[in-house]
């Protein structure tokens, strides 16, 4: 008994301790001026995490809001409310799917590439290496790829939101024969910028700090094994799924709530 | 930066370079330095021996700066590595250079760009200069002619003598080398102990070689410290160790498979454990 509750309180230490540790990495990498090499260092980040990131976004972009009209479609027609196809399609996506799918898709294929990256270069002493020849490698390495993750994500939100309206356009109008003119009209009149375009990138902006955070700490902290990287890259995605899904309940409820 | 550079060159006083002084360091429960103390001088080749896991390249690591100990203290040049500030850490780790083991290229850069990447970092000498030092370095080590392979496409010895090039690009005060004898083949370790020698008389640098290759160390290190079981065990010049008559530092510089280190990791006794059957 007394064995487990030591037991409970050292787990609940070490936990503690990797948050800090974790919060200190990201102040000590984010914060700062970028030198002019820094620029071009992120911007071919931005190439490996937003741009090549953006093939798988858009088309599950595109299948998400082909799915979204079909079956709102299905459930409308039956009220006679399938003039309002595009509200409800605009609407999920924007505050809810575009961020949170996108943020999981980004999770997985750009947030896991970071941790094994960071992580063989880590296990192969590149990092040491750096760090003798007197160069941080949390500015040169970790800072260009934690703010390249931070702009890429709610970058590829907004596409994934305008490649799903139009999927939605192409399913209910061209093919179910809802009228054009209702389904962008009623978008329009609904959608509310603040409201409902703010609200999604700011759950989008959240969640790109978070992902690419949990990513670049894990790699940069992980045991340096070929075990150590196999298990950083499995608890990129897993931690990094459920912190979206977690959030994403936190600030739908302080966002649409009503709450506030 | 230059000024101690040219100090540590021309003065050639008699002060040590780097002094290590009580150090104790331990991982989890296990105790790794008992209170090391060393003192290395300039200009000299010191090599640091000992059998493998008595924490040879966490010396290093703690003599760069890269691990603190529980207690005492690393000088270098008179600076105390664990008492500064990260800024000025980084400052005096531009004046060492280390070779890893595995060499550490960074594998996104080319060979040439590797040995610039110092230079770039560094210093604010134009492309055209930064290019004739980096093909000086290169020249150096005989790898002027591998400039734009990628580092997966060297063997192992042609990417410890890059990152030999690498090490040396900034003209090092100091420079150390982790196990640089370990898995070459007879041709590159003759390369690399001649291109520690002559780097070290040629640049008038210090060098510390942490190694357990005898015969490749011995034949260039000016002095040598042996390391076993957390403590200095022993040191002097390679002669006055061959005819040390301690049985431990005899067994290890004449390679005897068994004596004061047992060859058997401790275990109860052989044939009671055979017989044990229950315990399966």
């Amino acid at each position: 008994m007394i064995g487990q509750i030591l037991n409970m309180g050292r787990r609940g230490c070490e936990v503690l301790e990797a948050l800090g540790r974790a919060g200190l990495f990201l102040v000590q990498s984010a914060v700062g001026w970028p030198s002019r090499e820094g620029w071009y260092l992120w911007l071919r980040q931005m190439h490996f995490v937003g741009v090549l990131s953006l093939a798988i976004v858009l088309v599950s972009g595109l299948f998400i809001g082909m799915v979204l009209a079909l079956q709102g479609y299905t459930i409308l027609v039956d009220f006679g409310a399938e003039q309002a196809l595009g509200q409800m399609v605009a609407l999920s996506l924007l505050r809810e799917l575009s961020p949170v799918v996108a943020a999981l898709l980004f999770a997985g294929r750009a947030g896991s590439a970071l941790t094994a990256e960071i992580g063989l270069m880590k296990a192969t002493e590149q990092l040491t290496s750096m760090e003798m020849i007197g160069v941080d490698p949390l500015r040169r390495v970790v800072a260009p790829r934690l703010w390249a993750g931070f702009v890429a994500l709610p970058l590829l939100t907004i596409g994934f939101s305008v490649v799903g309206v139009y999927g939605g356009y192409l399913v209910g109008v061209e093919w179910l024969g809802v009228f054009e003119g209702s389904y962008w009209g009623n978008m329009q009149s609904s959608v509310d910028f603040i409201g409902d375009i703010g609200n999604g990138m700011v759950k989008s902006i959240v969640f790109a700090l978070v992902v690419t955070w949990i990513a670049v700490f894990q790699g940069y902290d992980l045991v340096p094994t070929s075990e150590g990287i196999s298990r950083a890259t499995t608890r990129t995605v897993v931690y990094s799924s459920l912190a979206v899904l977690g959030l994403d309940f936190v600030l739908t409820a302080l966002m649409f709530g009503g709450l506030s | 930066m230059f000024d101690n550079f040219f100090d540590g060159r021309w003065m050639m006083t008699d002060s040590p370079f780097v002094v290590v002084e009580g150090l104790h360091f331990s991982r989890g429960d296990k105790d790794i330095f008992r209170g090391v103390d060393m003192r290395i001088p300039r200009g000299k080749i010191t090599a640091i021996m000992g059998p493998s896991g008595t924490g040879k390249t966490t010396l290093l690591k703690l003599i760069g700066g890269q691990l603190a100990p529980d207690a005492g203290h690393v000088r270098i040049d008179g600076a105390d590595v664990h008492a500064l500030s990260r800024k000025a850490l980084f400052a005096l780790r531009r004046r060492m250079g280390m070779l890893f083991q595995s060499g550490a290229l960074f594998s996104d850069l080319s060979v040439y760009e590797n040995v610039a990447f110092p230079l770039q970092v560094h210093t604010d000498l134009p492309e055209a200069m930064i290019r004739d030092v980096t093909l000086m370095k290169l020249q150096a080590v005989g790898l002027r002619g591998a400039r734009d392979l990628s580092p997966a496409e060297l063997s192992g010895g042609m990417s410890r003598r890059v990152a030999l090039a690498r090490a040396i690009a900034l003209d090092p005060e100091l420079i150390l080398y982790d196990e640089p004898f370990v898995g070459q083949d007879p041709i590159s370790k003759g390369v690399l102990v001649q291109l520690i020698r002559k780097l070290n008389e040629a640049l008038g640098l210090t060098s510390i070689v942490v190694s357990h290759d005898i015969e490749e160390t011995l034949s260039i290190a000016d002095y040598v410290y042996v390391i076993a079981d957390g403590q200095v065990m022993a040191h002097g010049t390679p002669q006055t160790l061959d005819v040390d008559d301690d049985p431990r530092v005899s067994q290890f510089v004449h390679g005897e498979p068994d004596g004061p280190v047992p060859f058997h990791y401790p275990a109860t006794d052989f044939f009671r454990d055979i017989l044990d059957t229950e315990r399966r």
